[in-house]
């Protein structure tokens, strides 16, 4: 197999950054409550659309119960905003901050332009945000905190994810095709 | 107070992020084309550490647990659905942030597309209800409480397993 993978080297091997995520779910559940981002995609859309239509965000019950009080002055919203800025200190500190749009994998798979990058990202946001909210939770709420406390539900989610994630991954990177 | 240390633990949680790959669009879709192992390895280690870790504080009692409502129909099409996002991004909702953060346009983008996605989601979500929510609900059921015993004694070893599988799982060899 060779050349058949882009493998990226991360800054820190695998066992330690297990380890940093266990233990900032071990502090979060002691001290507040588990880790999960998924749901302050809906509050941060909610306060925003109460900012510039007050009527239309009041009228969906959904935004009304995920942003409580239409305020991102919160612990959720806080941990959710802590993330760009710790990645964006760790990105800063190791030297590895970089502006390049289509991802090196990709751009081996897919092909190298960038407006077709965008667009497929859009997309996958878009599928990735609308599947988490309907299933309630994301990599973080359902695989990492909701199976640490063996929840059913999560163990579900993250069996079906895998699955699709998976096979679309397959069929979209072309090992089964002839790209 | 409590704003600080919600931005404190998830400052730590994008920093462990990005540093360990996790925010890397081709580290994630290598893992799922099963070429490269270093993101389940990851991911299992935390598994591992946090089963064992949360149930020992459930133990002492001064765990805030929050456990999802189990609902079939929901669950599982909301997880297929996730996974093709996931697969198309290569971004989850919590490394799309990171990426962004290091600089990455297309996982800027990526958030804008999950921002219209919850929002969507949002207004579907009574007519959803209805028609998928209203049935299959279990409410938060765990495994350890539906055999009735302390959530440490299946913590423990299916911990000890997800670390065992993480060691055990092999490392991304080849070229470089």
């Amino acid at each position: 197999m060779r050349n058949d993978v882009v493998h990226v080297v991360p800054a820190i091997p695998w066992w330690a950054g297990g380890l940093g995520i266990g233990i900032v779910l071990i502090l979060a559940v002691a001290l507040a409550q588990p880790i999960g981002v998924s749901t302050q995609y809906a509050v941060l859309d909610g306060v925003l659309l109460h900012h510039v239509l007050p009527d239309v965000a009041e009228r969906s019950p959904y935004l009304a119960d995920a942003a409580a009080g239409w305020t991102l002055l919160n612990y959720e919203f806080f941990f959710v905003l802590g993330i760009p800025l710790g990645a964006f200190l760790a990105s800063w500190v190791t030297q590895r901050f970089s502006t390049r749009l289509v991802p090196s994998e990709w751009g081996r798979r897919v092909g190298p332009i960038p407006g077709r990058r965008l667009v497929w990202s859009f997309i996958g946001g878009f599928t990735l945000l609308f599947g988490a909210r309907f299933g309630g939770g994301c990599t973080s709420g359902h695989m990492i905190s909701g199976v640490s406390q063996l929840a059913v539900s999560s163990l579900i989610f993250s069996a079906s994810v895998f699955v699709s994630a998976i096979i679309m991954a397959r069929w979209l990177y072309g090992d089964w095709g002839t790209r | 107070m409590k704003l600080l240390l919600g931005l404190t633990l998830g400052a730590a949680f994008g920093a462990v992020l990005q540093l360990s790959g996790a925010s890397s669009q081709t580290k994630i879709i290598n893992a799922l084309r099963l070429k490269d192992f270093t993101i389940m390895k990851l991911i299992l280690t935390a598994i591992g550490v946090g089963l064992i870790g949360v149930h020992l504080l459930d133990l002492w009692g001064v765990a805030h647990m929050k456990v999802k409502e189990l609902y079939l129909p929901g669950l599982v099409l909301g997880g297929l659905i996730f996974g093709i996002g996931f697969a198309v991004a290569g971004y989850c909702p919590g490394t799309a942030l990171a990426a962004a953060a290091e600089g990455k346009p297309d996982a800027w983008v990526t958030v804008l597309g999950g921002l219209l996605g919850a929002l969507v989601f949002a207004f579907m979500f009574p007519d959803l209800e209805a028609a998928l929510f209203s049935f299959g609900r279990y409410g938060p059921v765990t495994i350890h409480g539906s055999f009735g015993v302390r959530g440490l004694w299946i913590a423990a070893p299916l911990g000890a397993l997800c670390l065992w599988l993480a060691l055990r799982l092999p490392k991304p060899g080849g070229a470089r």
